[in-house]
């Protein structure tokens, strides 16, 4: 089996976010790759260490993403893809997934895992568009991947009447939730090893891409401006006997916030 | 006037709040207000569907369509967009809708926003503001292209109530199923408990109520109040609750008038999936746990002895 894995640079989210005059304060930012594609990575490895995989990771964004892909190399994956174009800064999720289709088109996969969506947009957009675009199958919210054979899998997704178990045929795209694993830790030795290894670099020249291809030109959505978000005031806070606390805090629910 | 197309919210045969707070939210945009409903044996839904507003419903209503598939669901809608020219797609926050939204986009050329907190038309162009990472940030978002497929977040608009509309059936072509990706099972979750997204009060407990014990314990608060019942992800991954009891970044968004956090820390993915709640009370034996921050009405103290007394006053205070 050959699997494309695909992991986006983020914004730690752990972090203060600062908005100014309508755009995000770039100073002090730190960068981490997507807590869901580290799950999509950690699924992959586990599917080369049982059922023997081919694995390639693709990653778009400026030359800092190659911290990602040697951090994938170092969690197992084999070989890395990075896409560094500065045309590719405002796209959104169709431009991803357009760019993501070529790589899949040059390489003869059986199967995409990503996360479920990206920690800086929430979106959760682009997997599901690359599949509608590639006309592949897709099962978003994984949380379990089983092997049936070389052309099916049996996944489990999270659904909102419960547990859908779904067979689905190769070739085939996965979004996978966090609950699906806990991502390894890499090793010290994976990670020197990692450093040596080689990242093949494209750019949309090299994929032969244009702007109008990938859906940019004319950009589909803009973001106009960013805000901060209106702040929850800490409220009243309330210590001491546990009777006499809690009965006043019903009062309160009752006669101040009058929600009971 | 723009043409908005509300795709309907059901589950188990019966339309959820989302469904009329959407349909509600349209009628004050336009006159236009066409809604499509997917399922088997949802043809009782099409009259509260008009008297909510609409005046055309799309029908696809088969035992095909019992379980949800991306693929099917995403047809039907298209069929819809299309019969009805929709300029705008609106659905309401869902798995289901996150699985589907995105492909009914992706086959108009356009695009897809999700989780919005609102939508507006300013010089002909729809704008739409919502929440992006974990909630620290919102983005104005113009969509170039149409139809504008939008997921709106539960509990952004409200139902007033004032439109009503006619029946006007339009059957849709079943789809035939994807053979490529089909549904073997769904191991349904335990029906007793309030659907989270419609609960007027949800009670969520975190890493503080332990195990199976603590959870039974606060659960009783929940049924008391015949409250939606969450969790932190802390609980689920502890296999305590189950995966769709997470409210959250990845789980739920949930924004009840009433939000019990009980034992949870309140980690910033948790808080984004609760901090549209009107009243937050939070009960947590650390006075420093960040979910005070947040929290209306905050009780330090441990919640084996708090929440047996928190029960009886409120039993108290409502007789």
């Amino acid at each position: 089996m050959k699997i494309l894995t695909t992991v986006k640079k983020v914004v730690d989210v752990e972090l203060n976010i600062q908005v100014k005059e309508g755009k995000i304060v770039q100073d002090g930012l730190q960068y981490v790759m997507n807590a869901w594609d580290e799950n999509a990575v950690e699924a992959t490895v586990q599917l080369k260490e049982n059922n023997g995989a081919e694995t390639t990771l693709v990653c778009m964004g400026d030359s800092e993403s190659t911290l990602m892909i040697r951090k994938a190399y170092a969690m197992g994956i084999e070989n890395g893809i990075h896409v560094d174009d500065p045309l590719l800064e405002s796209a959104d999720s169709n431009g991803y997934a357009k760019v993501l289709k070529k790589i899949y088109e040059n390489g003869d996969y059986d199967l995409i895992i990503t996360g479920k969506q990206a920690q800086d947009t929430d979106n959760g957009h682009t997997g599901i568009m690359l599949a509608e675009y590639l006309d592949i199958p897709c099962v978003s919210n994984v949380v379990a991947i089983e092997v049936v054979d070389e052309s099916q899998l049996a996944v489990s997704r999270i659904g909102d009447s419960g547990t859908e178990i779904i067979n689905v045929n190769l070739p085939a795209l996965l979004t996978v939730s966090d609950s699906i694993n806990e991502p390894r830790l890499p090793a010290l030795r994976g990670i020197m090893m990692a450093k040596k290894k080689a990242i093949e670099t494209k750019t949309l020249a090299d994929l032969e891409l244009t702007l109008e291809q990938i859906d940019m030109q004319p950009v589909r959505t803009e973001i106009l401006e960013y805000q901060a978000p209106s702040v929850r005031q800490a409220g009243k806070k309330f210590e001491g006997d546990a009777a006499e606390i809690t009965a006043k805090v019903v009062q309160l629910l009752s006669n101040e916030a009058k929600v009971i | 006037m723009t043409k908005i197309l509300v795709v309907a919210d059901i589950k188990q045969n019966a339309l959820k709040k989302g469904t009329l707070e959407l349909i509600s939210k349209a009628r004050t945009l336009s006159e236009n207000v066409a809604v499509v409903a997917i399922g088997n044996h949802i043809e009782g839904l099409i009259p509260e569907l008009a008297q909510a507003g609409t005046d055309t419903q799309y029908l696809a209503n088969d035992n095909k369509l019992e379980m949800f598939s991306a693929s099917s669901y995403a047809n039907c809608v298209i069929q819809a967009v299309k019969q009805y020219q929709a300029e705008q797609v609106w659905f309401a926050f869902s798995e289901s809708s996150k699985a589907t939204a995105p492909r009914v986009a992706a086959r108009f050329k356009s695009a897809c926003a999700t989780e919005i907190t609102d939508i507006s038309i300013e010089n002909g162009k729809v704008i739409v503001n919502r929440p992006a990472i974990a909630g620290k940030v919102y983005q104005k978002i113009q969509f170039n292209t149409s139809p504008a497929v939008v997921i709106v977040r539960a509990g952004a608009f409200d139902i007033d109530g004032e439109y009503s509309g006619t029946e006007n059936i339009h059957n849709l072509e079943i789809p035939e199923t994807d053979l490529r990706a089909v549904i073997q099972k769904i191991i349904q979750d335990a029906g007793e408990e309030i659907d989270l997204a419609d609960a007027d009060i949800v009670v969520s407990v975190g890493r503080g109520v332990k195990d199976q014990t603590g959870v039974d314990l606060v659960k009783a608060l929940a049924k008391d109040l015949k409250a939606g019942f969450g969790s932190s992800r802390a609980m689920v991954d502890a296999g305590v609750m189950p995966h769709n009891s997470q409210v959250g970044q990845t789980g739920k968004i949930v924004s009840p008038t009433l939000y019990f956090a009980i034992g949870i820390s309140g980690a910033i993915q948790h808080v984004a999936g609760m901090n549209g709640a009107k009243v937050i009370v939070a009960v947590n034996k650390d006075s420093e746990a960040p979910i005070f921050n947040v929290a209306d009405y905050g009780i330090v103290g441990d919640l084996f002895e708090v929440v047996p007394i928190l029960r009886d006053e409120i039993k108290k205070v409502r007789n």
